[in-house]
């Protein structure tokens, strides 16, 4: 696809409508991505959606070829944690939670993994913002200095919002376990 | 020594190697930071165990059919017309820190008749932020939906006569090129971008519960209000260093616009910053401006006011002295330069551009 226009006969700029790497860093960085996203939202079925987004949204952008691995890690972080927000599709999530995705071989351990989701993904979403990417981007095997850049932090903050960030799961999980 | 921060002792947990000598020592010989490192170890692990355990992330980094995936995102691309995702959310990383601050201080566009200009950005105003305010910094989908119906599609461009050809706009002449700046620039460009936020009441009252407080009730007619916002276009000469880093970088963008239909923009802006959950520090700074809010973290950089050519203009600097820039308002525009120069020499820069079509 190409867009532009023409002035006597000649283009005057053209580009196509899809980055010329895309290919590329997607071989590269997709499997990063949906791992993302799939700590987020507990299902591959659901990461892999979010991670088609995510380089959708890649394709059409100027970000530099050399920072595409962190843009997109914070990009599908943002995207799966919108997924939880807006609880779109989650009975779609939670019957491929039944389909044997849970590596669960009876039913009583598949219930069990079924509600620990449900219970981590309530506590994420209600996380703010930037501490739920960075626990996520954390524990996603980003180091330190990777995350301080990815979200525009100083190293020494990273600690401390990840930090907060697991004394708020904690409380988030408690709380929703003394609630039941 | 003074007791290592609770972010240090969290990176002593799984990236040791990061912290100095001086804070493991002291952790080894003090009883209260070991206690808090053991806090740190059980949360940390809770955590670990919360994510890998939801996910199966391992088996599934290892069990992504590439090939498939890679097939389904080129019959998307490949589709005139489809190339687009049902409801492009604003978010991009970097869109989401700073969406908030600038809807609240107005951006945006309209073409539709039944739209009002109600903000356009006359002047730049700094609005200092401490990283913890800058983590708390909310969202604006925490407060209803946000949209970007129209992308920027930044893009490069052969050189300055594209340039001006995608958006109409001059390209700067700099008269002189600060030491260690050298060769021609490269252009890029971007459109009119326009997203358009609607509130909506029941989304900000669960923001204001989670943040502990009841939702102020909202001004008539504010629920279910939308606000189009507009910026551009915009064209920014590039001259390059290695590694990836602008030396030095020159943009003029049309200035963020706001239209509603209906709300004066300083109901919705007094409203939208009366809201649980923006920080009080941010918010007192905003309130009664009506100038386009410039981020400025305290904590690594200054900010000054200086002159360019009779229009007022904020310098921002990184306190550690590798980047500055100036940036201001004239005539419906917002132009800037920057780069990995000084404050003085941006300000020389500015006030001795040229435009030239």
């Amino acid at each position: 696809m190409w867009w532009g226009e023409r002035k006597g006969g000649v283009a005057v700029f053209r580009r196509p409508a899809v980055r010329n790497d895309l290919e590329q860093v997607f071989r590269a960085a997709y499997p990063r991505v949906v791992a993302v996203a799939a700590r987020v939202l507990g299902s591959r079925d659901e990461a892999e959606d979010v991670a088609q987004e995510v380089f959708l949204s890649f394709g059409r952008s100027s970000v530099p070829g050399d920072e595409a691995l962190p843009w997109l890690s914070v990009a599908a972080a943002h995207a799966a944690l919108n997924h939880l927000r807006t609880g779109r599709r989650r009975a779609g999530r939670e019957n491929a939670a039944g389909n044997g995705e849970t590596f669960s071989p009876d039913v009583a351990d598949a219930v069990v993994a079924l509600d620990e989701r449900r219970r981590v993904r309530a506590a994420l979403s209600r996380l703010p913002r930037k501490q739920a990417v960075a626990l996520v981007l954390r524990h996603s095997g980003l180091s330190y200095a990777e995350v301080a850049a990815a979200l525009d932090l100083s190293p020494a903050s990273v600690g401390t919002t990840v930090r907060r960030a697991e004394s708020a799961l904690r409380k988030e999980l408690n709380r929703h376990a003394s609630s039941e | 020594m003074r007791h290592p921060s609770e972010g240090t002792l969290r990176r002593l947990v799984d990236e040791p190697d990061g912290v100095p000598d001086a804070a493991r020592h002291h952790v080894l010989g003090c009883a209260d930071c070991r206690a808090g490192l053991a806090a740190a170890e059980s949360d940390a692990d809770l955590a670990a165990h919360a994510l890998h355990a939801e996910a199966g992330a391992h088996d599934i980094e290892a069990g992504t059919d590439v090939d498939a995936a890679w097939r389904r995102l080129s019959a998307t691309t490949a589709a005139p017309g489809k190339f687009r995702r049902p409801g492009r959310k604003l978010r991009s990383p970097i869109v989401a820190g700073v969406a908030a601050a600038v809807v609240l201080a107005g951006a945006g566009a309209a073409a539709a008749a039944d739209w009002l200009p109600i903000f356009r950005a006359e002047r730049v105003t700094p609005v200092v932020v401490t990283p913890g305010d800058l983590v708390a910094l909310p969202d604006l989908s925490a407060y209803g939906t946000v949209e970007l119906t129209k992308p920027a599609r930044v893009r490069a461009v052969d050189g300055p006569a594209a340039a001006t050809e995608a958006t109409g706009l001059p390209v700067p002449q700099v008269g002189k090129l600060p030491r260690g700046v050298t060769g021609s620039p490269s252009y890029r460009v971007g459109d009119r971008a326009v997203a358009t936020f609607t509130f909506q009441a029941a989304k900000a009252a669960r923001t204001a519960v989670a943040a502990g407080k009841p939702l102020p009730p909202p001004p008539a007619g504010m629920d279910g209000s939308q606000f189009r916002l507009t910026a551009g276009p915009g064209l920014a000469a590039i001259w390059a260093e290695g590694h990836g880093v602008p030396a030095m970088v020159v943009a003029r963008v049309a200035a963020p616009v706001v239209y509603s239909t209906g709300i004066p923009f300083e109901t919705a802006r007094d409203y939208l910053l009366s809201l649980p959950g923006l920080p009080e520090s941010v918010a007192t700074q905003l309130r009664g401006t009506a100038a386009l809010p410039l981020i400025v973290k305290g904590a690594s950089e200054t900010t000054a006011t200086v002159d360019v050519n009779g229009v007022p203009a904020t310098v921002l600097a990184l306190k550690d002295g590798t980047m500055a820039g100036v940036v201001w308002v004239d005539g419906g525009y917002l132009t800037g330069v920057a780069g990995s120069i000084s404050a003085d020499e941006a300000v020389g820069v500015a006030r001795g551009l040229r435009w030239s079509r």
